[in-house]
């Protein structure tokens, strides 16, 4: 297939399925197509998972065979516990049809990964805190500004700040209600406009960066 | 018995009716404005900061002699509805960062948390550095597929330590990761470009990036490099569109002090 015939198809499939959608949101009947193409999504995803798993391995049987600096142990590492991972899995579908029901598999979501994860989401904070001090820096009047909004929010959260003044957490909360709350509505609208925008180009076939075409040319 | 009649004469789900005029406004306003931008009509942009800086971030890390790292970030799964479209849109930038790192010969890092944007992230790379005849260049290593939240970043903060890129790109959908990785690659002095439509992580990138692509400067972003007509005739469009809703708002705020609410029945059509 040339490239501007396969280029084409995309196209053409991204449009065809656009105005499905389109049409399922706002006009009334049943619209199997729609549900149809969500199912077909599922299943195309579905495949891509399980050729991605067979790639993964690939890739890192092939890091091993090579033993490639740095990174072969990480690889038999991946392979051990992606197998471990998938038979402890299968073997809990196959036995209660959820894979949760293996205690292996069980014990190792459970305490390595999720522990792992939360230790990672807990140190957000830190990194909150040492941005909002750079963001904090009067360095001009807007700096100011938000310099002087945010130690009222902050006062207001903190709870403290009804003890220093029982007047902080009410502009605390006037910050967030009548500051915060219209900004950010303000910025989603813009947003959404943006991106109608884009699906309008790709409806046309006129947005060429997501088709592995490049911005600037 | 004649409004069951109607009802069953509807055609518009309820309460969308108005949603699809707005919508078909747009959609026309946007094709005039696309038609007259292909027929020569000069539709004045202003250059977005961000994208002027990013030859300046990849000069940076030539000078340097050090990596360009980029990321979508996490949030933006293509078969999300309002997160997918801005990666999608981040893929985009990413084309121009590849060819002007193909330009540069700098060493670009891409890491991609997202399954089912992986393989348009190859081809956008390939087709970038193809079209600066550096084909040989590109290789599939450069793009460093991680799955989930946590590994993902572990992944990239460990790869700021190591590597230490000189400019970073943290353009896309994100979710908390936004604010550590914006914060560790402040900690290694990188220049830092951020750009996101998620109205939860904008203030993050705001606070930790130099230049920052708010909202939809994010999806216009093309235009500001291309010239496109396409584009800069959506961007009049959307501008008409803000200023109708905008009328909108204080024709509606009006009425509300008179009591009529005839606007807020017609938006509920």
């Amino acid at each position: 297939m040339s490239e501007v015939l396969r280029r084409e198809v995309v196209y053409l499939i991204t449009a065809i399925t656009t105005i499905i959608m389109f049409v399922e949101f706002f006009f009334i009947g049943t619209w199997s197509a729609a549900e149809e193409l969500r199912t077909w999504a599922i299943i195309i995803a579905n495949i891509a998972l399980g050729l991605g798993a067979v790639r993964l391995l690939a890739e890192h049987v092939r890091n091993i065979q090579r033993r490639r600096a740095g990174v072969w142990p990480f690889s038999i590492w991946l392979i051990i516990l992606f197998v471990v991972m998938f038979l402890s899995g299968l073997t809990g579908y196959a036995a209660k049809h959820d894979p949760s029901s293996n205690p292996v598999y069980n014990w190792l979501f459970k305490w390595p990964y999720t522990s792992l994860g939360q230790t990672l989401y807990a140190i957000t904070g830190f990194y909150i805190f040492s941005a909002a001090y750079r963001a904090f820096r009067a360095r001009n009047i807007d700096a100011a500004l938000l310099l002087i909004a945010g130690c009222f929010v902050i006062l207001t959260n903190a709870t403290v700040g009804e003890v220093i003044w029982s007047g902080i957490p009410v502009i605390g909360r006037w910050f967030l209600d009548y500051g915060q709350v219209p900004g950010m509505r303000c910025f989603l609208i813009v947003a959404a406009f943006g991106m109608l925008a884009y699906g309008f180009r790709a409806l046309l076939g006129r947005e060429r960066g997501f088709y592995g075409e490049v911005a600037g040319e | 018995m004649v409004k069951r009649e109607e009802e069953n004469m509807a055609i518009i789900v309820e309460g969308r009716g108005m949603a699809l005029v707005i919508l078909v406004l747009s959609y026309i306003l946007f094709y005039v404005f696309m038609y007259l931008g292909r027929k020569g009509r000069e539709i004045p942009v202003r250059t977005l900061p961000p994208m002027a800086a990013i030859p300046e971030g990849i000069g940076r890390a030539a000078e340097m002699g050090r990596p360009v790292m980029f990321t979508p970030g996490i949030a933006g799964d293509l078969n999300d509805p309002t997160q997918g479209p801005q990666v999608l849109a981040a893929i985009s930038i990413l084309g121009y960062i590849a060819r002007e790192c193909a330009k540069t010969g700098v060493k670009l890092d891409v890491f991609m948390p997202i399954p089912t944007a992986l393989p348009l992230t190859e081809e956008t790379l390939r087709t970038a550095y193809m079209a600066e005849g550096k084909p040989e260049e590109f290789s599939p290593d450069m793009i460093h597929f991680i799955a989930e939240q946590s590994p993902y970043l572990t992944a990239v903060l460990g790869y700021f330590q190591r590597e230490r890129p000189a400019t970073n790109f943290l353009i896309g959908g994100f979710y908390y990761e936004s604010v550590v990785m914006g914060e560790a690659g402040n900690a290694i002095g990188a220049f830092q470009i951020g750009g996101t439509a998620n109205i939860h992580q904008m203030p993050f990138l705001v606070a930790t990036c130099d230049y920052m692509l708010l909202a939809e400067e994010l999806y216009a972003a093309g235009a500001s490099i291309s010239k496109d007509p396409d584009i800069l005739g959506c961007l009049r469009g959307e501008d008409i569109m803000k200023f109708i809703l905008v009328a909108l708002m204080i024709i509606g705020f009006l009425l509300g002090f008179a009591r009529v609410d005839i606007l807020v029945k017609a938006l509920g059509w």
